[in-house]
């Protein structure tokens, strides 16, 4: 199975405010995805969907099973962090690890013992004396021993200095993600993982606004800065957006080809916070 | 390898990979030797290991690297070589025109830059 994740048609409402609306996307096996979008615009109740801890309508395939009724199955191959991570606060480090052991049958105590190693986490302290970035490595311990093929981070570095959340995605590389799994993280923090994700979905007031792999974002869409006496020419090209740096226009354009780009300037790949700006924009 | 500031004109694999030929030109890699593996330069740099991969794997392409298995990537005892008669093409065909023309633009004389050499620079 290489596909993880299928929505077609994903719906959910909560009472008139229609969260999401009628969502297709999907996660392939091996791949790094970027959820991204403004609070509010419907990530969490996506991730929700798929952890079965929701109700929707339309049709949502997680590892070939359906969350709603096969949860319980799902859940032996997937992990999930939450912004909200909370562990037991009198739990030490070493009730939590035998803790996991005795629920989930894909856990590996001696994988979990030798990340914690890595870590200057004591085994008999309690998790309330842990600084919050010491509690994210724990978590990112238990889950990374997990035997998963699909893990689902929630802003999983809210709250984390820069020193943790390097150290969260080094890790992540180093010890987890291979092509046998999927990693789908949402993050406000997207400049700081843009080159790690290999796909890029956004989504606006519910609605999935792009799905598309980092390369054929990069070859869609293409920044040029261009000079005044050029700025016509460039406008009949019908950017998808425009701002002003030093006198001169950047222009964003969609789906035009780097050979009539080229005559008007230097040509950039947008970040993917450029990117993201824009098309919360589009027709606004 | 030291960290790289990575530009937004070209793709990071390609960024990478001149990474990779510019080390191994200088001597850091040695021909025999292997390179990081693609996990580690993932983590490393926090980039996706799909971009690392077809870094090396263009690389592998241009029999500068090899695969062997089960025992990761590793430059060919041919490559330097290869790699220096490129670069060395690539000046004589595409920068040094260009610098001839700058020259030739400021006025200046091949001569007198010959002779003059700017003290900062050290000789051979």
């Amino acid at each position: 199975m290489t596909t993880l994740i299928e929505a077609k048609g994903l719906s959910k409402s909560y009472g008139s405010h229609q969260a999401l609306k009628s969502a297709d996307f999907s996660v392939k096996r091996g791949r790094i995805v970027g959820l991204v979008g403004p609070n509010g615009a419907g990530k969490t109740t996506i991730l929700k969907a798929i952890l079965g801890l929701t109700s929707y309508e339309g049709d949502l395939k997680v590892l070939g099973l359906d969350p709603a009724r096969q949860r319980h199955q799902i859940m032996q191959k997937v992990s999930f962090i939450a912004d909200v991570a909370v562990l037991p606060r009198w739990m030490k480090v070493s009730e939590a690890l035998e803790f996991v052991t005795e629920v989930h049958p894909n856990f590996d105590l001696n994988k979990a013992k030798h990340f914690l190693s890595k870590t200057n986490i004591p085994m008999q302290a309690r998790v309330k004396e842990l600084s919050k970035g010491m509690v994210a490595q724990l978590h990112l311990a238990l889950v990374m021993s997990i035997e998963a093929e699909l893990l689902v981070l929630d802003e999983p570095t809210l709250g984390l200095d820069i020193l943790y959340r390097k150290e969260f995605y080094n890790q992540l590389l180093a010890d987890f993600f291979d092509e046998g799994r999927s990693i789908l993280v949402t993050t406000h923090q997207i400049e700081e993982i843009e080159n790690l994700l290999t796909d890029l979905i956004f989504i606006r007031d519910g609605e999935i606004v792009l799905d598309a792999t980092m390369e054929d974002v990069s070859e869609k869409y293409i920044e040029v800065m261009v000079s005044k006496d050029d700025a016509e020419k460039a406008e009949a090209l019908n950017p998808v957006m425009q701002r002003d740096v030093f006198g001169r226009k950047v222009y964003l354009f969609e789906g035009v080809s780097r050979e009539e780009l080229e005559p008007l300037g230097e040509l950039h790949s947008p970040s993917v916070a450029d990117l993201f700006v824009a098309k919360m924009k589009e027709g606004k | 390898m030291t960290a790289i500031k990575w530009n937004d004109q070209q793709p990071i694999f390609r960024q990478l990979k001149e990474k990779v030929v510019e080390l191994i030109i200088d001597g850091e890699v040695s021909e025999g030797e292997a390179v990081p593996s693609v996990r580690q330069v993932a983590a490393d740099y926090q980039i996706n290991p799909l971009t690392v991969s077809k870094a090396y794997q263009e690389l592998v392409d241009e029999s500068i690297l090899e695969k062997r298995r089960g025992l990761g990537m590793f430059v060919r005892e041919s490559a330097r070589g290869k790699l220096l008669e490129s670069e060395k093409s690539h000046f004589l065909e595409i920068e040094w025109p260009k610098i001839i023309q700058k020259i030739e633009r400021l006025g200046l004389s091949m001569q007198s830059l010959l002779t003059d050499k700017p003290t900062q620079v050290e000789e051979q």
